[in-house]
């Protein structure tokens, strides 16, 4: 049942990708497709146009360009999602593991204002975002994304990875120390290794978070040239001149890549998850 | 050599197996997908605009017309390229504010009357006589309705893409099945024959109207239902409300619509989610009776194989006093960015307007004849009307007389000003409200007011 | 920075032992890109939104920007806008967020059993979380259409409802809908967290439990709810905060309507500055949100703390 519940609306919309735009609308709806075409995926990734009246619809055609952009954003996804996993990972995790072991002035204050800028509202800060990534210069570019999408997951990150790092065993480390290790290579020999899965998981979870954050990919973009993959989808689902089956197809699309990657790191992230809150 | 067509082709005429093509699909797409990157890489984002490019932002109705037009375009002005680019009608005005506000380059876009006031406070827009004096030259020959909506603080901001009115459509089959021979005159004539059609078991819900709160058709719909009451206005000629006082006609249509909704049950509740393409297809489907669309919906439903009601559609004039209805401007507008760049992307953007909507090589332009032709949308052009062509293309699908008529019946929006697209989003959530019986209709018209008020006073 | 730790691992072993002022010096080098990028990304927005908050700034008045004081809070305040807005997230969030919970809970105590498929489930779970909120959002907005929608045609066909039923046209079933799509997306990862919260909790515990005759009822309030308790409170703050700034999902299923019984905060505070191009009342809106969010976390904190203490 649960299942069902879950994964019918994945597989509904692959099915609905299949059919022609007058089978959708047929009431009842039809589970499977009884006149399957690929004339939406031909479009999205050619640009021939859907023929046929079942398939578009009669006078309007039913067609946006934006669909075709999909290809594009589905890259433009990735990369700033990967980028902004990367330095979560190398410099988040450099900063977890210091607030983890070393004792400094002005930790714990420092550590509280990392957290507390997470508790704002992302709308509170749309407009001064956007202000300063437009001052920059950075707007509708893959930095300006990823400075903001960076300000959003490094908390999180920082503060799973401290209390991942805190449960590891300190003895490994302190011997290392006695044994003339400096803390760096403490760091990038002893430390990474141990704490690999976690930082998978927290790598995974930064990709995730940023790969579907909608909102400033809406407000920091304007082409195709850095819009993310929810900003160009939104866009043509809710444009009321796009053929339903276009729709559907753009959906399967976009679901692809989340989708192998959660199956892919459905492992760590549970296991990263347990061992971070056994322990906090 | 391997290509999307091939594959495409070759599983279409059933000689790539389904594992032959999924292979190559997945092949292709990554390859795709890397020489996208690999291009991205190298154009460093610029999108392979060059300097001399006309950037052209639309809405996307009949993207693939439009596509042709400016292939044609190009085609006969050698040098010029145009940026093309569609977006949501839904979501035109907030993605345009955005995409002003950020500078995104845009020279030549699609305007309505709802925002021309806005967008020309803001100084995102270039009056006509600053760079295109020579196409003020045809306002002699539209209508007075086209030309108010065009303008703001005396100058004239574009030329149109289209224009047209609001119009009653019904199917006549379904009268004549209810036995009812003239479709109604008046607000309470058309409740009644929704009655005896719903009795009659023809249509669950005989009335379907577009009050979508994303449309921005929706505001039109009402409004022109009061126009076509006596005193049908909303403002004064000093801009103050008028439809807040009692017994105004915007109250009276109010109370219909509410009435409908909810006592008589003529009309379908999915109205408050029904953009202008689900209220088509509801209506060609048979699902309705009575509706308000924008006349070239006409052509639309009956066009042959839209439905098993295709050719069955009629206009009437707008139930009510006055029949008045309204008649809007879909525009080209000229940007203030483009109107600063060089001389020779600006001769280009004359070609282009010309070509688009005004009188290239004397005669009215070919594209404004082709969306009449083909599409059935209406024109700002009074002497178009008299073009054989044009007449025999729309008694296809409707009556050239009715349709006249209608167009002299139509009169602009009223408070077409810089704070009329806030006071609009803000108006169809209170008139939703009012509709819905949660708040009364004197309340609902009260608070329009009151936001039309404090918007003045700025 | 890799220069300096390299130069620090030649220093002599003594001197790295210290606690206090040399360890601070490694400390903030490290911390330095991280906390660069926080406080750009902090400190100015606050100022900036501070100033816009106090002066008028609308977009179709370009060259007029007076200071107005506070006129832009009260603005923001008496609009009955933000009434209704508020109203509509509080139903929302009654909705939303117990049905999260719950869905968590259950889901994350299925999975916690051994059975047949529970893997192809673990891996399944993850799997409408893993997609931007806006898929769930259109996803259901088809499913849920009154004419073609998916649901409907099952219902109808189980002869359950013998109309079809426009959900999102009709104020309290578009909440509904907004709520399903809300639910379908994540309780997932609430299952997830409650998931590892339930591995954390030893078997003994059970076993002992059911050797001196407790119920699984009983156990699993007498064992799971305490020991689960401060997952629990995890969840439940972070998916108040997420329904509370929903916007993903307004913005593709709803737009707000109908009859704004969907505007959600969040939505409010985007109309205010693209609809209605207000950017100073904007500003000011989202302070107060960022306020009344605050509030309710130290709200939830008391509680927790309180407990705690019991």
């Amino acid at each position: 049942m649960m299942l069902l519940f879950i994964l019918g609306p994945i597989l509904w919309m692959l099915d609905s990708s299949f059919q022609g735009e007058s089978e959708l609308l047929t009431r009842p709806s039809h589970v499977l497709p009884q006149e399957p075409t690929v004339a939406n995926f031909a479009y999205i990734f050619t640009g021939a146009i859907p023929q046929g009246l079942n398939v578009r619809g009669t006078l309007r055609s039913r067609i946006s360009q934006e669909a075709r952009e999909i290809p594009a954003a589905l890259m433009n996804s990735a990369i700033i999602a990967l980028a902004v996993a990367l330095v979560n990972v190398a410099f988040g995790a450099l900063a977890a593991y210091t607030f983890a072991r070393i004792k400094f002035r002005g930790k714990s204050l420092v550590f509280n204002f990392l957290l507390g800028s997470r508790l704002l509202p992302a709308i509170a800060v749309a407009i001064p975002y956007y202000a300063i990534v437009s001052a920059l210069g950075l707007l509708d570019s893959y930095v300006g994304l990823i400075l903001v999408y960076l300000t959003f997951s490094l908390p999180f990150t920082i503060w799973f990875l401290r209390d991942y790092i805190m449960s590891l065993p300190i003895d490994i480390e302190e011997a290392a120390q006695i044994d003339g290790c400096g803390r760096l290579q403490l760091f990038r020999r002893i430390v990474i290794p141990l704490a690999a899965p976690g930082l998978a998981a927290a790598g995974a979870f930064a990709f995730m978070s940023s790969y579907n954050e909608f909102l400033f990919a809406l407000l920091l973009t304007q082409t195709i040239n850095s819009q993310t993959l929810p900003v160009v989808l939104s866009s043509v689902a809710t444009n009321p001149d796009a053929s339903l089956a276009l729709i559907a197809t753009s959906v399967v699309l976009a679901m692809g890549p989340p989708l192998i990657f959660a199956i892919a790191f459905q492992r760590f992230l549970t296991r990263g998850l347990v061992a971070a809150l056994g322990k906090g | 050599m391997l290509s999307i067509e091939t594959l495409v082709e070759g599983v279409t005429t059933g000689r790539v197996s389904r594992r032959g093509f999924l292979q190559g699909a997945v092949a292709l797409g990554l390859s795709a997908s890397g020489a996208v990157a690999l291009l991205e890489a190298c154009t460093s984002g610029t999108q392979g605009t060059s300097a001399a490019d006309l950037t052209f932002v639309v809405w996307s109705y009949g993207v693939e017309t439009i596509k042709d037009n400016i292939k044609k375009l190009e085609a006969k002005v050698s040098g010029l390229h145009v940026n093309f680019q569609d977006f949501a009608w839904t979501n035109y005005h907030d993605t345009m504010v955005a995409r002003f506000a950020a500078k995104t380059p845009t020279d030549v876009c699609y305007g309505s009357d709802h925002w021309l006031s806005e967008w020309a406070a803001a100084g995102w827009l270039s009056p006509l006589e600053q760079k295109y004096p020579n196409l003020n030259a045809y306002t002699s020959d539209y209508f007075p309705y086209v030309i108010q909506g065009m303008t703001y603080q005396g100058k004239n901001y574009g030329i149109p893409y289209y224009a047209d009115t609001w119009a009653f459509l019904y199917n006549e089959d379904h009268l004549k099945k209810a036995g009812i021979s003239q479709p109604p005159t008046t607000w309470a004539e058309l409740t009644q024959q929704s009655l005896q059609v719903k009795a009659k078991g023809i249509a669950n819900y005989p009335v379907i109207l577009l009050f979508a709160q994303d449309d921005p058709g929706s505001i039109e719909v009402w409004t022109s239902m009061v126009f076509s009451l006596n005193d049908g206005h909303l403002f004064d000629d000093s801009l103050n409300p008028l439809f807040d006082r009692s017994g105004s006609a915007a109250a009276k249509t109010i109370d219909w619509v509410a009435s409908a909704l909810n006592t008589s049950k003529i009309l379908d509740p999915a109205s408050l989610t029904s953009q202008e393409i689900p209220v088509v297809k509801a209506m060609e489907s048979g699902a309705h009776t009575f509706t308000i669309l924008e006349t070239y919906n006409q052509a639309e439903l009956n066009k042959s194989g839209s439905g098993p009601f295709s050719g069955k559609f009629k206009m009437a004039p707008m139930p009510g006093d006055t029949h008045n209805t309204v008649g809007y401007v879909r525009f080209y507008a000229v940007t203030d960015q483009l109107s600063k760049r060089d001389a020779s992307v600006i001769k280009f953007g004359d070609d282009f307007l010309q070509y688009f909507g005004g009188k290239p090589d004397g005669a009215i332009s070919p594209v404004v004849k082709r969306w009449a032709v083909e599409n059935g949308l209406g024109f700002g052009w009074k002497s178009l009307w008299d073009d054989a062509d044009v007449r025999k293309a729309f008694s296809t699908w409707g009556n050239p007389d009715m349709l006249r008529q209608n167009q002299q019946l139509a009169r602009s929006k009223e408070g077409l000003t810089k704070y009329y697209p806030s006071w609009d989003v803000f108006t169809r959530a209170e008139l939703q409200k009012a509709y819905l019986k949660q708040v009364s209709t004197t309340t609902a018209l009260t608070a329009m007011a009151d936001k039309w008020k404090s918007l003045k006073q700025g | 920075m890799l220069q300096s730790g390299a130069g620090e691992s030649r220093r002599p072993a003594s001197r790295r032992q210290r606690v206090g002022g040399r360890e601070s010096g490694y400390a903030y080098l490290t911390l330095l890109p991280v906390l660069l990028i926080m406080a750009a990304f902090s400190l100015y927005p606050i100022g900036y939104s501070i100033y816009l908050s106090l002066h008028k700034e609308v977009l179709t008045d370009p060259l007029n920007h007076p200071f107005v004081g506070f006129q832009n809070f009260s603005n923001a305040l008496h609009s009955y806008y933000l009434t209704s807005s508020l109203v509509s997230t509080g139903a929302f969030m009654v909705m939303a967020v117990p049905a999260v919970m719950v869905f968590g809970l259950l889901a994350a105590l299925l999975l916690n059993e051994a059975f047949a498929g529970a893997r192809i489930l673990r891996v399944a779970i993850l799997l409408p979380w893993a997609m931007p909120a806006v898929v769930s959002g259109i996803v259901w907005r088809w499913m849920l259409n009154g004419d073609y929608g998916i649901l409907n045609s099952a219902l109808f066909q189980l002869g359950i409802i013998h109309d079809y039923i426009p959900w999102l046209s009709q104020p309290a079933l578009a909440r509904m809908g907004l709520a399903l799509a809300h639910v379908w997306r994540e309780g997932p990862l609430a299952a997830i967290f409650l998931l590892a919260g339930l591995q954390t909790i030893p078997s003994d515990l059970y076993s002992a439990a059911a050797v001196d005759g407790a119920g699984r009822v009983a156990a699993f309030r007498r064992i799971t709810l305490p020991l689960l308790r401060p997952t629990i409170v995890i969840v439940l703050i972070y998916e108040t905060i997420v329904a509370a700034t929903t916007f993903d999902l307004v913005y593709v299923m709803t737009g707000g309507g109908p009859a704004d019984a969907t505007s959600l905060i969040s939505w409010y505070a985007y109309a205010e500055v693209f609809k209605f191009l207000d950017l100073g009342t904007g500003a000011a809106l989202a302070f107060l949100i960022a306020l009344l969010l605050l509030g309710v976390i130290l709200l939830y904190l008391r509680v927790l703390r309180s407990d705690e203490h019991r």
